[in-house]
């Protein structure tokens, strides 16, 4: 007999002495009798005088009752500690079966006779068959691989736990990550007796990650030559034995999936606008063939629902095809591209997912501008050059006459997009969602606290990560004077231009919308005769306008995405809507969105204010933008199934027979022993046997 | 456990002891017509059957005018009430008190184990005392109550007259009661006291473990006349117990560990019947009037049925 749970012998014992002393205890407690008064004790003596003959067999028969009482005691300590009948098999294993969940998965070739059946089925058809073969000693363990290792069950026997947890499995949009997966596999079986792995997957594994394994030891390796190169044959070591997974000692097997290997795939698509002319963009598309067989689809491109390019394409075996749209127009801020199957042979594959993809395009609008100045040659100049905006102008006195009429466009009877004061600070700050911008704010009124005036500033550093920044050099400018700003981080306040450690140009989000002051005059400085300027001003107004050509919106999934938010303060997390409707929370670390996407499709990013409850949807958010997830991995799109799949020039076998062993796990008949036993006390008791 | 039980003081009565010592509605007016009914029902039994038994008695030769009775035949003439032959036209002797007049003793068990029963055995054993009292004292007998337990607890002295039946009362009511029951020593006690022999009736349980041979043995030897009568409780006789069970006697509190099944139970109602049996046939074979009767029976059913059978009403 094996104990699986076995306690130590000190606990043991104090455990059984402590249920001795209670049964005893009980025991006493069930002798003492409730006391009854009568009138002559003479005739109960003379009833019992005639069986008191049979006393030392009554005496017996409450030793019988305290003896049943501690039997019982003893079989439950013996039930807690798990005993088990044939553990001792030498035969019994413990596996864990590593099921490929990676996007490959969803191939529909998991048997030719089932048409629609995907890999990722069959997968768990043949999952659910090595369970039901699991032996009675044998524990398994299932663990989901994609991008990631997750376990989904614990170590158990328990065939139908194994089954519901195989069940509730559904495959990702991700790569898979099959060293990661061994390693936690090899982490997971360290220590347990006849360890075995059974890698259920297509084997479509890139030839990097297949030998990225260690089937000896570490220590078994030879170190560096003591001729070679130090550096190489150190680097090459440490590459080989720190990197590699240590599989030693463990039996790793196969069960492959998949039948086709044709496939046509999307592996790059992203758009951008033009700098120059914000109106067009341009797109980039990568399909590559990676089946053995020349291929034909049709490539249909859409800006939002409108297709925009319908292209057939040809590719023979592995030819990869790059195409480049140019100086299309469009103003949706979606775009996606579609591999369409077409009739005859080479028109389809069994893989769909790579045959879509989304990008996204930066937000463009033309920007209603408002100057508010008394005649600046420079600014409204500045202005012309950029004609993605129509500048209007009102005077300081028009504006403070009234302020809400001023900043409403009469030709559009909506109010401007964006409203410069020249050397002017209002009073009244128009109101969001107008985004303003102020060229030396003064005195009280100024939407950025003011802390004093520098003379002669030098600019010393620019925040070149802001998107106002951009491109922008200062440091030969000059300026006669200019206010320093105290910057309130906790409102979001980034400094722009610092002179040393004076701030002397600030921006910030507030309400929805976006506010830039710049702490000189611009009839104190020359840079407006510099390049910067307008350049200054374009950055300002695309910033405005949410337009920034840096930004990155087409990601591949199964990757850790970090997605800066400029100007939102004090956020801790946001909220992600996935392609399903999903809704989740993505921690902000160092002012950027850090996840991991699962699936493919359009991403929703929402930020609410901070302490904003996770599921108050109706809250008024910060700020939201979307990001496209693609699958755009070569590696998974490579579908070709491996009949043998090689570790390190090691080619897996399939799993073996599992031995039905005969353990069997005691506890239960322990118990029932124990509810037999109750049955008898309470019996014999009630029936004053053995009492 | 034993030794746990045994640490313990042993309990002695305590609820149906204070439920005996209540005796102030004992003998109300309810009970004083039930015995005026007894009295009427003794007088016909009397005029009945049994005449003849009460003609031994002696009258006439004392000088204090008692009763009147119907005349019979032998009777002597002088002491015919011709005054009232005239009347009534009726022939009626007068009575006289008898120098040698009837003592009738009540001894009633007044020990711990009669306080037990619903209701106490020894209000029972009360009331039938001072039913048999009142047709005595009606019957211008001598009558003494006297209570024992392992002594006599009292004595209240012989009266006469069925006006004296009230201090009968108020004697029961306000004697001591409890203690442990020796009928031996009790009645040696007694008829060391009583010089003057009558007919002896002995009310109790007879619950003594010394047994009950030797009391009765000691009226019968002195001249008295035992007359018997058993109380006892129908729960004592068949009580409805089960399970452990310390069981303390009343009397000397020696406590006995049983666990009472049904053969157990069984097997005790057999030897109580067997007890009592004992008792009927030690009397019986002694010519001893034998009664025996449990509380459930009202008293003055109990009291007809002394009548009945002879014995009490000479």
């Amino acid at each position: 007999m094996t104990w699986l749970a076995p306690l130590a012998g000190r606990t043991v014992g104090l455990a059984a002495l402590a249920a001795a002393a209670l049964v005893i205890i009980a025991y006493l407690l069930k002798m003492r009798r409730r006391r009854f008064e009568v009138p002559f004790s003479n005739l109960w003596k003379r009833v019992l005088e005639q069986r008191d003959a049979n006393s030392l067999w009554k005496q017996l028969r409450r030793l019988l009752s305290l003896l049943l009482a501690l039997a019982m005691a003893g079989l439950i300590i013996a039930a807690i500690q798990a005993p088990t009948l044939g553990v001792t098999d030498r035969r019994a294993r413990n596996v864990v079966v590593l099921v490929d969940s990676s996007a490959s998965m969803r191939a529909v070739d998991g048997d030719p006779a089932r048409p629609t059946l995907t890999r990722f089925a069959r997968a768990q058809e043949r999952t659910a068959a090595l369970i039901d073969a699991l032996g009675g000693g044998d524990q398994a363990m299932i663990m989901r691989v994609d991008a990631q290792a997750t376990p989904v069950s614990r170590f158990a026997s328990d065939k139908p736990m194994l089954r519901k947890a195989l069940d509730e499995l559904v495959p990702s949009d991700t790569g898979a990550d099959l060293p990661r997966a061994l390693s936690a596999a090899a982490d997971a079986l360290r220590g347990r007796a006849n360890p075995l792995i059974v890698v259920v997957s297509d084997g479509a594994y890139p030839e990097l990650d297949r030998n990225q394994v260690s089937w000896a030891a570490p220590a078994d390796a030879p170190p560096p030559a003591a001729g070679a190169d130090p550096d190489d044959a150190t680097a090459s070591f440490a590459t080989a034995q720190l990197a590699a997974v240590d599989l030693a000692g463990i039996d790793v097997r196969y069960l492959g999936v998949g039948t086709r290997a044709d496939n046509v795939g999307i592996v790059a698509f992203n758009v951008r606008r033009y700098i120059a002319n914000k109106a067009a963009f341009e797109v980039f598309i990568e399909v590559e063939n990676f089946g053995p067989e020349p291929a034909r689809r049709q490539l249909a491109l859409k800006d939002g629902d409108t297709a925009i390019e319908l292209l057939p394409i040809e590719l023979a075996p592995g030819e990869r095809k790059r195409l480049i749209y140019r100086q299309l127009p469009g103003g949706a801020s979606q775009l996606s591209a579609e591999l369409r199957a077409v009739d005859g042979p080479g028109g389809s594959d069994p893989f769909p997912l790579d045959d879509q993809a989304w990008a996204l395009l930066p937000a463009r609008k033309k920007q209603h501008v408002l100057l508010v100045t008394n005649d600046n040659l420079y600014l409204e100049g500045a202005m012309l050059v950029y004609d993605n905006i129509e500048v209007y102008k009102a005077t300081p006195a028009e504006y403070d006459a009234a302020p809400a009429a001023t900043v409403t466009n009469t030709a559009t009877g909506k109010p401007y997009d964006v409203v410069v004061f020249d050397d002017v600070t209002p009073a009244v700050i128009p109101p969001p969602p107008i985004n303003v911008m102020w060229f030396h704010p003064d005195g009280a009124a100024s939407p950025f606290a003011i802390r004093g005036v520098l003379p002669r500033p030098r600019i010393t550093d620019t925040a070149d990560t802001h998107p106002v920044m951009k491109w922008v050099t200062m440091s030969d400018v000059n300026f006669d004077a200019a206010n320093v700003f105290a910057v309130d981080a906790s409102k979001g306040e980034v400094a722009l231009v610092r002179s040393v450690r004076d701030a002397i140009a600030v921006a910030r989000r507030d309400a929805g919308r976006k506010l830039i002051g710049f702490g000189w005059s611009l009839a104190g400085t020359d840079l407006m005769l510099r390049v910067a300027f307008p350049l200054l001003l374009v950055n300002s107004l695309d910033w405005f306008a949410g337009d920034d050509s840096d930004l990155v919106t087409t990601y591949p999934t199964g990757t850790r995405l970090r997605i800066p938010l400029d100007g939102l303060a004090g956020l801790t997390e946001v909220t992600v809507v996935d392609p399903l409707g999903h809704r989740g929370q993505a921690p902000v670390v160092d002012g950027a969105v850090t996840l991991v996407t699962h699936q493919i499709g359009i991403h929703q990013i929402i930020a609410y204010p901070p302490g904003t409850p996770p599921d108050a949807a109706d809250a008024t958010p910060l700020a939201s933008f979307e990001v496209a997830t693609n699958l755009s991995s070569p590696a998974e799109s490579r579908i070709a199934p491996a009949v043998d799949l090689v570790l390190s020039g090691r080619t897996l076998e399939a799993p073996p027979t599992f031995a039905v062993s005969a353990r069997r796990d005691l506890w239960l008949y322990l118990v029932l022993a124990v509810i037999g036993l109750l049955c008898i006390e309470w019996i014999t008791y009630h029936r004053r046997i053995t009492v | 456990m034993a030794l746990l039980a045994k640490s313990k003081p042993a309990v002695v009565s305590t609820a149906g002891a204070a439920r005996a010592a209540d005796r102030s509605a004992l003998f109300d007016d309810r009970f004083l017509r039930t015995l005026e009914h007894l009295h009427m029902v003794s007088r016909k039994v009397f005029a009945g059957n049994l005449r003849a038994e009460r003609r031994t008695r002696k009258v006439g030769s004392g000088i204090e005018f008692a009763d009147h009775r119907t005349y019979a035949r032998g009777d002597d003439f002088r002491y015919i009430d011709w005054n009232l032959y005239g009347r009534l036209d009726r022939l009626l002797l007068r009575l006289f008190e008898e120098e040698e007049d009837l003592h009738i003793y009540i001894l009633i068990d007044c020990s711990d184990s009669m306080a037990i029963g619903t209701p106490p055995k020894m209000h029972y054993a009360m009331k039938v005392g001072a039913a048999l009292s009142y047709v005595g004292l009606a019957n211008l007998d001598r009558v003494a109550i006297v209570p024992f337990a392992s002594k006599m607890l009292g004595r209240m002295p012989p009266a006469r007259g069925k006006n004296r039946i009230f201090r009968v009362f108020d004697f029961l009511r306000t004697v001591d009661i409890g203690g442990q029951t020796d009928v031996a020593d009790a009645m040696k006690m007694f008829v060391g006291q009583h010089k003057r022999r009558g007919l002896a009736v002995l009310i109790s349980d007879f619950y003594d473990p010394r047994g009950f041979e030797e009391g009765i043995n000691t009226l019968r030897y002195n001249k008295f006349e035992p007359f018997v009568l058993q109380v006892y409780d129908q729960k004592e006789a068949a009580p409805n117990l089960h399970g452990d069970l310390a069981l303390v006697d009343c009397e000397t509190g020696e406590l006995r560990e049983v666990t009472v099944s049904k053969a157990l139970l069984d097997a005790y109602t057999r030897e109580h019947e067997k007890y009592c049996k004992e008792l009927e046939d030690f009397c019986t074979a002694r010519a001893v009037p034998f009664f025996r009767t449990h509380t459930g029976i009202p008293f003055d059913e109990l009291v007809l049925r002394i009548f009945r059978s002879g014995g009490f009403l000479r």
